[in-house]
């Protein structure tokens, strides 16, 4: 049985309507109108456990909706989320304890106390046997390097100190599930691809089924399996990461550096795709041409320096989905 | 229920941060005190209609008053906070319930006032404003039970006003109303016995004069011993009606809850 069952989710806003100047907001006062807002459209997909399940979507598509239903704190107009076979909505502490979150923006470390404060804290409200608790906190702070700031008060970290606190305090009570919203936002490369590290081990090592809401595509390529997009308040794809590619990612690009600048460079089987001093770039689809017979044709009329093909970026793949429109696939679970 | 304890001991921690705070709090009721009692006093000398009530009961009725007024001193925008700026979403994250634990923390603020402020201004003031010793040792109990019902009537009846924020995201005005409302009803100013028959008698239909007034009365030894039991009665009364009111208020709001931001 999955471990997250999502049946047909939706969730409408009732947005208070407020029309424009000082006769227009007195005329809301009087007489409300209101506009609903289908946030989430009939959402429907399962999640077994031990997946990493990437959530992505533009702003306002409906993933932060759907999130917050997943984790029990939005109540859904109609449909039901279920997780371990308990129902969300009904359930709420009985789920959180299974759950472990991490936003970005928003911190549930104290302000003012030191960071090991919160953490003995967040031990009694889940009630972690003692031992677990050394065991996770010392494995945690050596793998997130915890120790150089963990009895210094919240306010004083840095981003990246806190977001590191941050994911280990949302995972002392080895939850079953963890979700993720926007963890590495604000933060450099080098704390970027140290979080990510760890959380790959933790998935690997203790199974732990995680969802990622994120707009950086590295996250979802670093750590996910899975991806979900969502847009509209609809799915509009979910399958994993490698098939998009295969399935999206057929355009590739040639980038050629010549001897010198040539006026023209017609290749059939591409397109010309722009050009820089003796660079010139082409982007072809796999299925239409490949690269051995293009380098081969240009080779034989041209002096070439240099070349490179590479592959498109997930950045780019997604891009085309969303502009696509793509045909809403079932995941087949 | 450790959970809860903990809840409890920070909040009582985090009250201790805010030094200049304290202090402040416990000289604004000293203040408060002495302002009343010379109002009083300069009524009396007018040789009013209070000449009959020894001035003694009433200076004692004030500094009962103003002390459980200042312990009693709730976050009125704790929920409102949490609710407008989202981060309610973070409590609700956790195992807990979120009533005990809104519930847990104003304990630990209260047992602070109790020890930091109620103690200290208590003994200022007794000595300042010679008050009356309480009545008896048994109403000195029974002054107790009625005073930690007086609370939890506040505290529900204030649950019931911060749960007014799932609605209307902004609750400065009921807040303000009923603030207004109890200070003039429950006899936090003014002791009810000056009150008009007429508004005593709707009163004594609203939980607001149990909160301060019932408490103050058994100290003073000014209600018959064949009413304490019907008053206690009475307060534990509103206390399951106003929380039953907050329950279900509460289960409305959770239904209601829209997070604020991304």
């Amino acid at each position: 049985m999955a471990l997250i069952e999502v049946r047909d989710l939706v969730k409408t806003y009732k947005v208070n309507v407020r029309n424009k100047g000082i006769l227009g907001s007195l005329k809301s006062l009087l007489v409300p109108e209101y506009r609903y807002i289908q946030a989430v459209d009939s959402i429907n997909f399962t999640i077994d456990r031990g997946e990493t399940v990437g959530f992505i979507g533009p702003n306002g598509a409906g993933k932060s909706t759907t999130v917050k239903m997943l984790c029990g704190i939005l109540t859904p107009t109609s449909g039901s989320v279920q997780i371990g076979g308990l129902s969300v909505a009904k359930e709420r502490k009985k789920i959180a304890a299974k759950l472990g979150i991490v936003f970005g923006q928003r911190s549930q470390l104290w302000w003012d106390l030191p960071v090991i404060d919160t953490f003995e804290l967040l031990k009694s409200i889940y009630r972690v046997p003692e031992q677990r608790y050394r065991q996770n906190l010392s494995r945690f702070s050596e793998m997130l390097g915890l120790e150089e700031f963990i009895r210094q008060p919240v306010r004083q970290l840095s981003l990246g100190q806190r977001m590191r606190a941050e994911i280990a305090a949302s995972m002392l009570h080895d939850p079953e599930i963890i979700f993720f919203d926007e963890p590495t936002i604000g933060l450099d490369v080098i704390a970027k691809e140290k979080i990510r590290e760890f959380l790959r081990e933790v998935n690997r090592e203790k199974g732990t089924t995680m969802l990622f809401t994120t707009h950086d595509m590295q996250d979802i390529e670093k750590t996910c399996e899975r991806i979900i997009i969502i847009d509209h308040g609809q799915k509009i794809y979910d399958d994993s990461v490698e098939q998009m590619k295969r399935q999206y990612g057929r355009t590739r690009t040639l980038a050629v550096e010549f001897d010198t600048y040539y006026e023209q460079v017609y290749l059939p089987g591409a397109e010309f795709a722009g050009e820089k001093d003796n660079k010139k770039w082409f982007t072809f689809s796999k299925d239409e041409a490949d690269v051995s017979s293009l380098i081969q044709w240009l080779s034989q009329r041209y002096k070439i320096v240099d070349v490179t093909v590479k592959e498109p970026e997930i950045e780019e793949v997604i891009r085309e989905i969303y502009r696509g429109g793509v045909q809403t696939v079932e995941s087949v679970s | 229920m450790r959970a809860y304890l903990e809840f409890a001991k920070r909040s009582f921690q985090n009250n201790l941060v805010y030094r200049l705070d304290y202090i402040a709090g416990v000289l604004n009721a000293i203040v408060m005190i002495f302002v009343n009692i010379s109002i009083w006093k300069a009524v009396n000398e007018d040789g009013d209609s209070i000449e009959s009530i020894q001035l003694q009961i009433l200076v004692t009725y004030i500094v009962l008053s103003f002390l459980m007024q200042l312990i009693y001193t709730m976050d009125e925008y704790i929920v409102e906070n949490k609710v407008r700026s989202g981060t309610i979403s973070m409590d609700l994250l956790k195992p807990i319930n979120f009533r005990l634990y809104l519930f847990s923390m104003h304990l630990g603020t209260l047992a602070f006032r109790i020890i930091m402020q109620f103690i200290p201004a208590f003994i200022v003031s007794a000595y300042i404003f010679r008050i009356l010793p309480v009545f008896s040792l048994q109403m000195f109990f029974y002054f107790l039970l009625s005073a930690i019902m007086g609370y939890l009537i506040l505290y529900n009846l204030n649950y019931i006003v911060w749960m007014s924020t799932f609605w209307f995201y902004w609750s400065f005005s009921l807040v303000t109303i009923k603030d207004a409302l109890i200070m003039v009803l429950s006899g936090a100013l003014v002791p009810l016995w000056f009150m008009p028959t007429w508004l005593t008698d709707i009163i004594a239909f609203t939980p607001f004069g149990y909160i301060f007034s019932t408490p103050i009365l058994i100290y003073l030894g000014m209600m018959p011993e064949s009413d304490i039991f019907d008053n206690l009665t009475r307060q534990f009364v509103w206390i399951v009606i106003l929380f039953l009111v907050g329950k279900g208020l509460w289960l409305m709001a959770k239904n209601k809850l829209v997070i604020q931001g991304g």
